[in-house]
């Protein structure tokens, strides 16, 4: 009957299975289709036939190789500094007079008509802002003064008041900041640009994870930093200023650097076969991770090793070897921003000011978040700049909402401890280096801090933002996946917010 | 015949009426719809059709406002309530109850009413649903209407600063092979010899970008002059804690190009910053923790880079 073995049938059985129908179709359209319009269409293609994607092959061994951006880019890497649970921009950055001299007054009921809140019920009292403001730099922007350490770097920061966002819960609100879309599967802005741009140093990741704790955890999780619907090579690689930077990474004991190479080998040939058979390119994927693994056990370890700075810039940051703070991880962050690192995440949780617990008031959670980040914030983008690096590095700032300038009043009561309700209409976010203004405000909310009433700026049209300035239009930076497309900044039209690019 | 037949008029008492209730006609119409009466008028040629000058404050800042704001109903196609604001004479014209724009009298402009009642307005324009305008947009349209809605007028003190589209280069790809042609294999030889040190500095252009700071002691002077048949191409080059000395200078001075250039960390000394003042696109230095001294820095500032490091570390 046939000539083949069962155990070829086999593997052919399993191959066809592996196949799936899209990359049938797609073969199809790509052979027949082809062929056809190879003879069809002599003519050479319009010149305006500009394909809607740009080309991001590459050889599937070295998924993470240097790809240049589609036009002459300002930054060339990010470091995004995540402040979890969103932090008041009513007392820290965005101040209003008004609003204080209202505090304590009945909520108008033009707020209130028609919206809904994650906890506040009822009539809520207005809460002015908690802190002193003052004007500070040359660009006399205001803040308040939990920020004494930032507030030197005032004329280098551009500061969005007028962020705004449509998810008014924690996990869609991270999800929309960081991969664009409040929904699960989607990739990650770190995914995106070291998908577009590969990265420098072959040894590390292309995109790092560093979190910190100030009392709670990531709401939306790991998807934060996932590739969704993009290689699993591009997902963010968490590592930990404590202890192993990268858990499992270092050898087990009794196992020598040869012996691992020696396993190492055994099992790329056996993927490799696997790739041979099955042609699926996340087996060779795998293979680049296990290799890059290996040259990590050296390099990784070297990078977050903040022991090798010297004891002044220890004291700048606030940092201290063998724990894990926010302060560590900022230090890290510039260490891996010199070994060409691509994307930093870094998170600081614990922003989440409702005053349910004491602990998470306004007057005192917010505090000790400011006291945690201040100082690190502030010397992380004094060192970059000091070493010329804040020029080709793009530092964002913020949280994921605002929030508002109502006292919370969970459940309809007046609450023991002061705190702020989620506020997706307005917030602020600050960015830092090339290509962007500094000591520049943009946008503006009403007298109240209670919506926006100039400029408006979408999440989206940040992330817009950000590839221009990393080289790309947001239209081209594609990846199709189920028929569409698929982009950072989705469906809805994005602006790239030609106001704050220097 | 009978007088009770179909009644009989003259030729002359026919086209009498037939003219009588024709003008009756079109005098109800132009009463009615005054943009009408203008529009036949202006098409007939019997009035001028007033007309915008090109780099008026009209062409520059409202049409494109109505352009994106207004015509998905007020252009010819649709011309909701006879409204049509897809050109200047159309604008001045009005809509099924007269001029909408009473030239230096915002209050009384009918347009600039509609435009500023607040969102849940009925007769608010755009209407509920739509994206109301800005508060910029409306200040454009009042200041341009209060001083007179000009067609001429260049330019109006007060008016908020136009808002700034970024254009995406256009990208010609033919031109950038073209572009790169002459250096490519040399570039192909290099970049296979030094793997992420070189690339092109973006997908539209031909010029360079060397980063061989990763490559760290296995990056010299020798490697440095190996670039030099690429070095007019460069633009930035990073060359920290590579082992460069100053016997890279004349590689340096090469790069004629170059914005930005980071010498971190390596034995470079005042001699090689002191070459560095030639180049003229030069914009940024970085000298942190190496031995050059402020002095030599100086020049290179006067000329407006911007320097890292040096001195007084």
């Amino acid at each position: 009957m046939s000539d083949f073995t069962s155990d070829e049938l086999l593997a052919e059985y399993l191959k066809v299975q592996a196949q799936t129908r899209r990359q049938f179709v797609g073969w199809g359209a790509g052979g027949l289709g082809a062929l056809f319009m190879n003879s069809a269409m002599a003519a050479p293609a319009a010149p305006h036939a500009v394909p809607a994607s740009l080309n991001f092959a590459r050889d599937p061994a070295t998924p993470l190789s240097v790809l240049p951006p589609q036009f002459g880019a300002k930054v060339k890497r990010v470091i995004y500094l995540h402040m979890g649970g969103s932090p008041s921009q009513l007392d820290l950055f965005d101040y209003k007079p008004v609003l204080k001299r209202f505090h304590g007054h009945d909520c108008p009921q033009s707020f209130l008509q028609g919206k809904r809140f994650a906890f506040i019920q009822g009539v809520p009292k207005l809460l002015g802002p908690m802190f002193p403001f003052h004007q500070a730099g040359k660009s006399g922007a205001w803040i308040s003064d939990r920020l004494p350490h930032l507030e030197k770097q005032v004329d280098d920061l551009c500061i969005i008041k007028s962020m705004k966002t449509d998810q008014f819960n924690h996990a869609p609100a991270q999800l929309l900041v960081h991969t664009g879309d409040p929904r699960l599967g989607h990739a990650s802005l770190g995914s995106w640009i070291t998908y577009g741009l590969g990265s420098e140093n072959q040894n590390l990741p292309g995109f790092i994870v560093l979190i910190s704790n100030g009392g709670t955890t990531a709401n939306a999780g790991k998807p934060l930093w996932g590739s969704g619907f993009l290689p699993s090579v591009y997902q963010g690689v968490p590592c930990r200023s404590a202890g192993e930077p990268v858990l499992y990474l270092q050898n087990p004991q009794g196992v020598t650097r040869p012996e691992r190479r020696q396993v190492l080998d055994a099992v790329d040939e056996i993927n490799r076969e696997n790739f041979k058979e099955f042609g699926n390119p996340e087996t060779v994927t795998r293979i680049a991770q296990y290799e890059m693994a290996f040259r990590m056990q050296l390099e990784a370890s070297d990078a977050m090793d903040i022991k090798k700075e010297p004891a002044k810039v220890l004291e700048s940051y606030g940092a201290e070897p063998g724990k894990t703070s926010y302060a560590n991880n900022c230090l890290v962050a510039r260490r891996l921003a010199e070994r060409g690192v691509r994307f930093i995440q870094l998170y600081h949780w614990g922003w989440d000011s409702h005053g349910t617990p004491v602990d998470e008031g306004v007057n005192v959670g917010l505090v000790k978040r400011c006291k945690e980040t201040d100082q690190p914030t502030a010397a992380l983008l004094a060192d970059l700049k000091q070493r010329g690096l804040l020029e080709d590095t793009l530092v964002i700032w913020g949280g994921e909402f605002g929030r508002t300038p109502m006292w919370e009043n969970r459940g309809g009561q007046e609450m023991e401890f002061i705190g702020r309700d989620h506020h997706p209409s307005c917030f602020t976010l600050f960015m830092a280096g090339g290509g962007i203004k500094h000591g520049i405000s943009h946008g503006e909310t009403d007298e109240m801090g209670y919506s926006i009433v100039r400029d408006p700026v979408e999440v989206r049209d940040l992330h817009a933002t950000m590839l221009y300035l990393l080289g790309f239009d947001y239209h081209k930076l594609s990846y199709p996946y189920q028929g569409l497309d698929q982009k950072l900044t989705g469906v809805k039209p994005a602006r790239i917010v030609s106001e704050i690019l220097a | 015949m009978s007088d009770f037949g179909p009644g009989r008029l003259s030729a002359a008492a026919y086209f009498g009426c037939v003219a009588l209730l024709t003008a009756l006609g079109l005098g109800v119409a132009a009463w009615a719809h005054p943009a009408f009466l203008h529009s036949s008028l202006q098409t007939m040629g019997l009035e001028a059709v007033p007309h915008a000058a090109p780099g008026s404050f009209y062409v520059t800042r409202i049409a494109p406002l109505f352009d994106a704001r207004c015509l998905g109903c007020h252009d010819d196609t649709r011309a909701k309530g006879q409204l049509r604001l897809d050109s200047f004479a159309a604008a001045m014209r009005g809509g099924r109850d007269g001029p909408v724009i009473e030239p230096g009298n915002p209050k009384g402009s009918e347009l600039f009413r509609r435009i500023s009642l607040p969102s849940s307005d009925d007769r608010a324009m755009p209407p509920s649903g739509k994206t109301p305008l800005t508060a910029d947009e409306v200040t454009v349209i009042k200041l341009w209407i209060a001083s007179g809605a000009s067609g001429e007028l260049r330019t109006i003190k007060g008016a908020p600063r136009p808002v700034v589209e970024v254009k995406i280069p256009e990208s010609d790809l033919a031109a950038v092979q073209k572009q790169r042609a002459p250096l490519a294999a040399a570039l192909k030889q290099l970049q296979a010899r030094y793997p992420g040190v070189i690339i092109y500095e973006s997908r539209n252009s031909a010029d360079l970008e060397v980063d061989a700071s990763l490559r760290g002691a296995a990056f010299g002077d020798g490697d440095l002059a190996a670039l030099l048949p690429l070095a007019a191409r460069i633009v930035r080059a990073d060359l920290s804690g590579t082992t460069i000395t100053d016997a890279a200078a004349p590689t340096l001075v090469a790069m004629t190009s170059l914005t930005r250039l980071r010498l971190a960390h390596t034995k470079i000394t005042d001699k090689t910053l002191v070459a560095l003042v030639g180049l003229k696109s030069l914009k940024s230095v970085s000298v942190v923790e190496t031995k050059v001294s402020d002095d030599a820095l100086a020049p290179l500032r006067q000329h407006g880079v911007a320097t890292y490091g040096g001195g007084n570390e």
